[in-house]
């Protein structure tokens, strides 16, 4: 309760906190939440029931409300609440320097507020709360949108908030449909629901398509490179690194449990579609000279390979799909730090204009790198780690799509390493470029040290996540 | 009855007091008035049988008290925040309330009626306020187009209506509603003047609450009507007019469920996608209220599609939700005060007055049915009640929603945006007065916790 409590409270007294005192106001609340968080994940045992921390409001509320106001988690929770606290704060801090938007409240008040429905996404279990927090995080994100983005965003604006919206309601349907099956809306009844094979493929459809449309996979996915393009920093870092994950998260806590007689046929389907996101996306990543829609469609390909990788369920790549949630996160918000530091030094963003600053700046250069490698999963890193286990899981089911996704190995590097080469290396293209300022260095040394501590160590995540892995396996295996 | 009575009363001396021509003491002598008929409603609510509640003709049960209960709180709001409006025209003050009083008056008739005769006397006394108010602008072209319009269409649906009762009372005799239930069940055979009877009835009903394609009035009435009269036709006319329907055809017409089913089920689909598609080219603000009206009208219409216990509660909530959010943003547009009423007109409304913008993003979010806003509680309901019985049209209702939601989003970006440098519309100066603030500021509470509501439910 009050891992959810702490962030709405901040982001409440962000109102009234004097200017001058916002930026650091910022970075403590973020603070505070993530020592919560990893309070809670130290004293977390794993144990083989589904939710070992379950809270329930609902006696409170005399129990009429139509949903509980039932929080919890399981290892898999935990992690993404973790992982919530830690990129929340990452956030705030690669954008200290920003001062038009560090320094506002509006600003601040709206990331505490996201982070609010983020958490409440993983930590509720109750499907209509669920859906609640799930529509909640979209305002703060349309928002900072709407307020901190670049010229031009109505039309983008538009297009993402209506895509994301319909997406929800079909979410919706699924959840008032399935709940005509079953006593309640909590998760356990139903999941205990019998559905027959076609209206549990209703079910499926309608959170298919909002998570394929979150996510973004392949034919859903137009929204998703301009929108990334045309926000704010912070606001691509949010969707980029935590809104998308709701959408994976979701996958695995509802979509599948739920409606597992729809399996047999949708495997097949979600395997395909996210394979082709993930070579599709990666082609036109190559011939992107704007940094930032580079990294988006970078984006989509990574996370068409979780998506497949989820959805085989297998222990090893949905272990591997939460490595790499994580790791994709982490990179994410470098990769995005990175190319917001060149456009807020150089007012641009293209790569054809860009060379040379590894010789004015050769700190950001080697943390750049840093973030690089692991986002082509070099060993040592947690995308080694994460895209490992993803692609083996895959390969078991079918050596043919494994072979094919496996690919994105290779053209990670030519997209990375040629954004890379061309902005870093080369003769400097006469400009001036200031090298990292403190908290720009620390926000990637957060990141780098994440990354390559999970590359070594990945076994306490692992730890973490396996009995609710497992639990779902057993789930889908009973029905 | 007695509430009626007091009602009634209030009407008559706040049009007397008129003539003294101190609009702050006809308006609290109104509002004193409209409490006290509220303070009867609740103990009918406790003490059945010591107040007069049941009349031969009206009825005070639990249905008719909550629908009353609303009308009398939307009424409230309205006057309120028309105010300033209606004391513009000092002569005029008394009229335009005390006519409000009256059409609520037929309001409450509609939602506690016991035979046709009743019935068709609610609705006259309802609407021939409405005509009048509609066209009270005098100078303004529009506003009479709106009246002439309103009452030339209006006068012909209540025809249908008459006639309808006529055929009605031909198949069975009688006009008192349990009585017509009666007749069906035991009746061997119906008489086919029955089936006319009804669907003459169910198209004047139809065209009262605006449902496609009986819809064509209603853009233009609320677009030329005075403000304070389009949010009283949406919120209070509107919610007469559905109690009123779902009383009549879940008591008298139930044993005919199946032949008027299919009809309102198609009618359902079709109100829902000619309120969206039309309302997506909407430039005027309250021609854009009226067809997202029309969209809500068709989302209420599903609770008459799939009856179950919980059907009326479940359209009484949602109207409730739907004229809170209604009445905000006619309010805002009041405030907003644009001569030609553009949407464009919003612009910078969010800085100009933060507390206007907040309350007039949340109506707007709220009509799109975005959680945990009272408006999505509204839709939920309805949907998680039908859609074991018919999930394909809870599909087409929740698509429509998506529509929905481009225009919503469209005004909220507009509020949101800076005030433009390059625009030549001239830049309201959004004055608020005190009443309207209270007004909003009910509004947006009931928005925002409306929800917890559902604890009573």
């Amino acid at each position: 309760m009050e891992l959810l409590l702490i962030p709405f409270v901040f982001a409440l007294v962000a109102m009234i906190i004097p200017q001058k005192a916002v930026r650091g106001y910022a970075l403590i609340g973020a603070l505070v939440s993530v020592v919560v968080g990893v309070v809670h994940a130290v004293n977390y045992v794993p144990s083989a029931e589904y939710f070992s921390i379950v809270e329930a409001c609902t006696t409170m509320m005399g129990g009429k409300l139509p949903f509980f106001m039932k929080y919890g988690y399981d290892g898999i929770g935990l992690t993404m609440v973790l992982l919530t606290n830690v990129i929340v704060f990452l956030i705030l801090l690669s954008n200290y320097d920003n001062q038009s938007i560090a320094a506002s409240k509006k600003f601040v008040a709206l990331v505490f507020f996201m982070q609010f429905a983020l958490l409440g996404v993983f930590l509720s279990l109750d499907g209509l709360l669920f859906y609640i927090f799930w529509e909640l995080s979209l305002i703060p994100v349309f928002l900072i949108f709407l307020w901190f983005g670049a010229k031009g965003k109505r039309r983008a604006l538009m297009k993402f908030f209506i895509y994301t919206f319909i997406g929800s309601l079909a979410m919706l349907f699924s959840l008032i449909y399935i709940r005509s099956y079953a006593p309640s809306f909590a998760i356990e009844d139903l999941v205990a629901a019998q559905l027959t094979t076609v209206s549990a493929l209703w079910v499926f459809g309608g959170f298919f398509i909002a998570f394929a449309v979150k996510i973004p996979l392949f034919p859903f996915h137009t929204w998703q490179p301009e929108t990334y393009t045309k926000s704010p920093m912070a606001g691509t870092m949010l969707l980029g690194a935590l809104m998308l994950k709701m959408a994976l998260f979701g996958m695995i806590r509802w979509m599948i449990p739920l409606a597992p007689e729809a399996l047999h046929c949708m495997t097949e389907v979600i395997v395909i579609l996210g394979g082709i996101g993930v070579i599709y996306a990666a082609i036109i990543a190559i011939k992107q000279n704007d940094m930032k829609t580079l990294f988006a469609y970078a984006s989509i390909s990574h996370v068409g390979l979780i998506a497949a990788g989820i959805i085989v369920l297998s222990l090893d790549a949905l272990t591997g799909a939460m490595v790499q949630i994580v790791n994709h996160s982490f990179v994410a918000v470098g990769l995005f730090l990175a190319a917001d530091i060149i456009d807020r030094r150089l007012g641009h963003r293209n790569l054809l204009e860009l060379g040379g600053i590894a010789q004015q700046a050769p700190k950001f250069a080697f943390w750049f790198a840093v973030i690089i490698f692991a986002g082509v999963s070099v060993p040592l890193t947690s995308g080694f780690i994460g895209e490992f286990l993803l692609i083996k899981g895959i390969y078991g089911y079918n050596w043919m799509y494994g072979v094919l996704i496996g690919t994105t190995l290779i053209l990670a590097c030519v997209y990375s390493f040629r954004a890379y080469q061309l902005s870093m290396f080369g003769p400097s293209k006469g400009f001036e470029f200031p090298d990292l300022t403190w908290a720009e260095w620390l926000s990637f040394f957060i990141v780098a040290i994440v990354v390559v501590f999970l590359g070594v160590y990945p076994q306490f995540l692992i730890d973490m996540v396996e009995p609710g892995l497992q639990k779902l396996i057993e789930i889908v295996n009973v029905k | 009855m007695l509430a009626l009575i007091i009602l009634f009363l209030t009407a008559l001396v706040t049009l007397f007091v008129g003539f003294a021509k101190k609009p702050l003491l006809t308006l609290s002598l109104s509002v004193l008035g409209l409490l006290g008929t509220a303070a009867a409603l609740i103990c009918q609510w406790y003490h059945p049988s010591d107040f007069l509640s049941s009349y031969e003709g009206v009825n005070m049960d639990g249905f008719a008290i909550l629908f009353s209960l609303v009308a009398i709180i939307f009424t409230i709001l309205i006057i309120f925040s028309g105010f300033e409006q209606f004391k513009s025209r000092l002569d005029h003050t008394a009229d335009y309330i005390g006519l409000l009083i009256f059409s609520l008056f037929g309001a409450i008739v509609m939602v506690s009626f016991q035979d046709m005769f009743m019935f068709f006397l609610g609705l006259e006394i309802l609407s021939i306020p409405i005509y009048v108010m509609a066209g009270a602008r005098k100078d303004d072209p529009l506003s009479s187009e709106s009246s002439l319009k309103y009452f030339i269409t209006g006068a012909f649906a209540t025809g249908i209506l008459l006639f309808g009762i006529a055929w009605l009372y031909g198949a069975t005799g009688t006009f008192k509603i349990y009585e017509i239930q009666q007749f069906f069940m035991e009746a061997e055979q119906i008489s086919s003047l029955a089936y006319v009877g009804l669907l003459f009835i169910l198209s004047a009903f139809l065209f009262k609450i605006g449902a496609a394609p009986f819809h064509f009035w209603s853009p233009d009435v609320y677009d030329g009507a005075p403000a304070p009269v389009t949010g009283f036709m949406a919120a209070v006319v509107k919610l007469g007019a559905f109690g009123a329907f779902i009383k009549l055809f879940t008591i008298a017409f139930s044993e005919l469920y199946d032949f008027w089913m299919p009809a309102l089920t198609f009618l359902a689909i079709l109100t829902m996608f000619v309120g969206n598609l039309s309302a997506i080219r909407q430039v005027r603000f309250k021609r854009l209220l009226a067809y997202s009206s029309i969209a809500h009208v068709g989302y209420s219409l599903i609770t008459m599609v799939v009856l179950t216990n919980n059907s009326a509660l479940n359209l009484w909530y949602y109207l409730f939700s739907y004229g809170f959010a209604t009445i905000a943003l006619i309010t805002v547009q009041m405030i907003v005060n644009d001569r030609e009423d553009r949407i464009e007109a919003f612009k910078g409304l969010g800085r100009a007055n933060p507390f206007v913008g907040f309350v007039a993003v949340v109506a707007l979010l709220a009509l799109a049915g975005v959680p945990p806003l009272m408006g999505f509680f509204g839709k939920f309901l309805i949907f998680a009640d039908a859609i074991s019985q018919n999930p394909a049209l809870i599909a087409v209702a929740l698509l429509n929603s998506g529509i929905g939601i481009f225009y919503y989003l469209r005004t909220v970006i507009v509020i949101l945006q800076k005030p433009g440098v390059d625009n030549e519309i001239e830049q309201s100066e959004f004055k608020t007065t005190p009443l309207q603030l209270i007004v909003l500021g009910i509004c947006v509470l009931a928005m925002l916790f409306g929800g917890g509501l559902l604890m009573v439910h």
